[in-house]
């Protein structure tokens, strides 16, 4: 048996905790993940009592080798964009855990979790003010943006 | 006949071989040590490692012309017993006994802890815990003692191995190795130094004036130095255990920070649970398999993510961003391979350079760090000999500079001998300095050269420390007009 990269160990032990016990409203495409550890694609359930109730979208994690040292790279994709102060119109998320505050000891899951209470602490509605600008003019990798982090009381 | 040659050549080269594996397995069951006598006179003897120390007095004792009974055996800041095997003692080839008259008619106290050696009395548990907060057994209370001797007779019980994991960076080595614990006194430096009291814990080993003990090599004369005015200390420190002793300056760097993975901790970074760890100076048990660490400083360093403390120097804190977690010995980031390590070097080098409010020769292949008075403009390298202006960097020119520039001080030209350069320069990367040049701008808060990573044009420095937030096209700090003009280009 070869030896398996941290990165392959920790992405792999990150996967059957995930399958084995899913936050709520948190699942994942397992066969998808079978065919590149590196990519995952992730469904969130909106939480009940807010503004997200019944809708479902898709997240997007892509690793690098040297996670968990490197955050990874994370979007919305798919149809269903939520609607959302911190989150572009193109999937973008403004989340500072995801480039300055990111830590080893996160994880798919406390990402996860933080994106869902991202959604359900919103009070309105809305695209981000800068958003028509951002989306026209950004990298496609998110974290080549540097974000300037709106305030986190939205 | 050939064949005949041949089998008889076999049959010598193979009596060659039992002759060399019999030998080697001679040499190995001999251990050469030296006993340093109180006269000054330094006897090497063989020895088989089952002897007990009542052999080695016997020994000692007709070499010297004295009595058995009149001496007594130090090592590693112990007495040892007349029971005790030499192989219990963690000896190496070439180690230093002690032998020191006794004086005074005192019957000795066989029945302590005193009589053994000290990597028999000390284990992994004791050293276990952070420095930052652990609490010193030594001045325990009555009930506390109870339950450390409770639960050593309960390891016993299980018949756990107690042997004490010390890791070091070996500088013969020149790599992480098992180390051993060793004792002297902090004055005269002899190793006929018996402790008071055993270490218990990191601070006290780690930290000097710890633990008192008794000076045998000339207990008059370190009194004298001291004029009574506070006890002797024992002094610690580390030997390899896996290279021969090269005599008594022989020593290693204790890495404290890395230990027996004890409690079995999960790896924060790859969650594997391994044997050896390397545990963050935080109290939440932040730990990291040796590999996970090598990676997280190799990143670090890359980025260009490392801390200068004042008082540790260029280091890392726990990835969590845990309070007061910076590592205190940087000898832990020896892990990294050579390469990254010199790495490490010159980045430190440059940051103390740049913290002194020192620059850095722009000339590709050079970055020789150069240390100026602050009114002089005209820096001269003395490592290139490239003569630059301070405030732009290009050629040294009188009058303003070609690019914009906001400093103040542009325009009117000092010129002066920079009075100290500080070598950092390392050949081996010239190429990459070479594209530094052309690729980034230096911050314009502390000048690091950035790299643009295609994107915005707002900048945020990478140096640890600085994270100035600015603009790539008017090289001053970022605001909001850039942001409306220039944002993206
Ligand atoms: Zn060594
Ligand atoms: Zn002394
Ligand atoms: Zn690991
Ligand atoms: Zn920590
Ligand atoms: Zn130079
Ligand atoms: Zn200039
Ligand atoms: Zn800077
Ligand atoms: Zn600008």
């Amino acid at each position: 048996m070869t030896e398996r990269s941290p990165s392959k160990r920790r992405l792999h032990r990150e996967l059957l905790s995930l399958i084995k016990e899913p936050p709520p409203g948190v699942s994942l495409d397992a066969e998808q993940i079978e065919q590149n550890l590196f990519l995952w694609t992730i469904h969130l359930e909106g939480a009940e009592r807010t503004l997200y109730e019944g809708e479902s979208f898709q997240l997007q994690f892509k690793f690098s080798d040297n996670y968990p040292f490197d955050s990874p790279e994370v979007i919305f994709t798919g149809e269903h964009i939520p609607i959302h102060p911190h989150v572009y119109s193109n999937g973008h998320i403004c989340l500072s855990i995801l480039t300055d505050d990111w830590s080893p000891a996160l994880s798919v899951q406390s990402v996860c979790l933080s994106i869902v209470s991202m959604l359900s602490s919103c009070k309105e509605k809305q695209r981000p003010p800068d958003n028509a600008f951002y989306v026209k003019t950004c990298n496609k990798n998110p974290k080549k943006t540097k974000w300037w982090y709106h305030d986190d009381s939205v | 006949m050939l064949r005949y040659i041949l089998s008889f050549l076999r049959i010598i080269a193979t009596k060659m071989l039992q002759l060399l594996s019999s030998r080697k397995h001679l040499i190995e069951n001999v251990l050469r040590i030296y006993i340093k006598t109180t006269s000054g006179s330094t006897l090497s003897i063989e020895i088989d490692p089952k002897y007990d120390i009542k052999q080695i007095k016997n020994l000692v004792a007709s070499k010297i012309g004295a009595q058995p009974e009149e001496l007594k055996i130090i090592f590693a800041g112990k007495e040892l017993g007349d029971n005790i095997i030499i192989e219990e003692c963690d000896l190496g080839q070439q180690s230093i006994l002690h032998a020191v008259k006794i004086k005074r008619n005192v019957p000795t106290d066989q029945s302590s802890s005193k009589m053994k050696p000290l990597c028999e009395i000390l284990d992994d548990e004791m050293f276990s815990s952070n420095i930052t907060n652990s609490r010193s057994n030594s001045f325990s209370t009555d009930n506390e003692v109870i339950n450390i001797s409770n639960s050593v007779m309960l390891e016993n019980s299980t018949i756990r191995s107690k042997k004490i994991h010390f890791y070091v960076y070996c500088p013969t080595c020149k790599d992480l190795k098992q180390g051993k614990l060793r004792v002297r006194c902090h004055f005269c430096k002899s190793g006929a130094f018996t402790v008071h009291a055993d270490p218990q814990n990191w601070i006290h080993v780690l930290e000097p004036k710890q633990i008192t003990g008794t000076c045998e090599n000339n207990p008059e004369l370190c009194k004298d130095i001291l004029q009574n005015k506070e006890p002797t200390f024992a002094e610690f420190y580390f030997k390899c255990s896996e290279h021969i002793s090269l005599g008594e300056t022989d020593q290693a760097v204790p890495l404290d920070l890395i230990r027996p993975n004890l409690k079995q901790i999960q790896c924060m970074a790859c969650l594997d649970t391994s044997d050896t760890i390397f545990a963050f100076p935080c109290p939440d048990d932040h730990v990291m398999c040796l590999d996970c660490f090598k990676q997280y400083c190799l990143t670090k360093l890359t980025e260009r993510q490392f801390w200068q403390h004042p008082e540790y120097g260029y280091t890392l804190a726990c990835p969590t961003g845990c309070p007061d977690s910076f590592i205190k010995e940087i000898h832990h980031f020896r892990l990294l391979d050579d390469e990254n390590y010199n790495r490490y070097h010159h980045f430190a080098a440059e940051e103390f350079v740049l913290q002194s409010n020192g620059l850095l020769c722009p000339q590709p292949g050079c970055g020789m760090g150069i240390l100026a008075e602050p009114e002089c403009t005209r820096i001269s390298c003395q490592n290139c000999k490239y003569v630059f202006c301070r405030h732009c960097r290009q050629g040294f020119h009188i009058g303003e500079c070609d690019v914009v520039e906001n400093n103040d001080t542009a325009g009117q030209n000092f010129s002066c001998e920079s009075d100290m350069n500080y070598n950092n320069g390392n050949s081996g990367e010239l190429a990459s300095r070479t594209t530094i040049k052309i690729m980034t701008k230096p911050c314009p808060s502390c000048k690091t050269p950035t790299e643009r990573d295609g994107g915005c044009m707002h900048m945020i420095c990478t140096r640890a420390g600085c994270k100035f937030h600015w603009c790539w096209v008017c090289q001053t700090e970022w605001t909001t007009e850039c942001m409306g003009d220039h944002w993206f280009g």
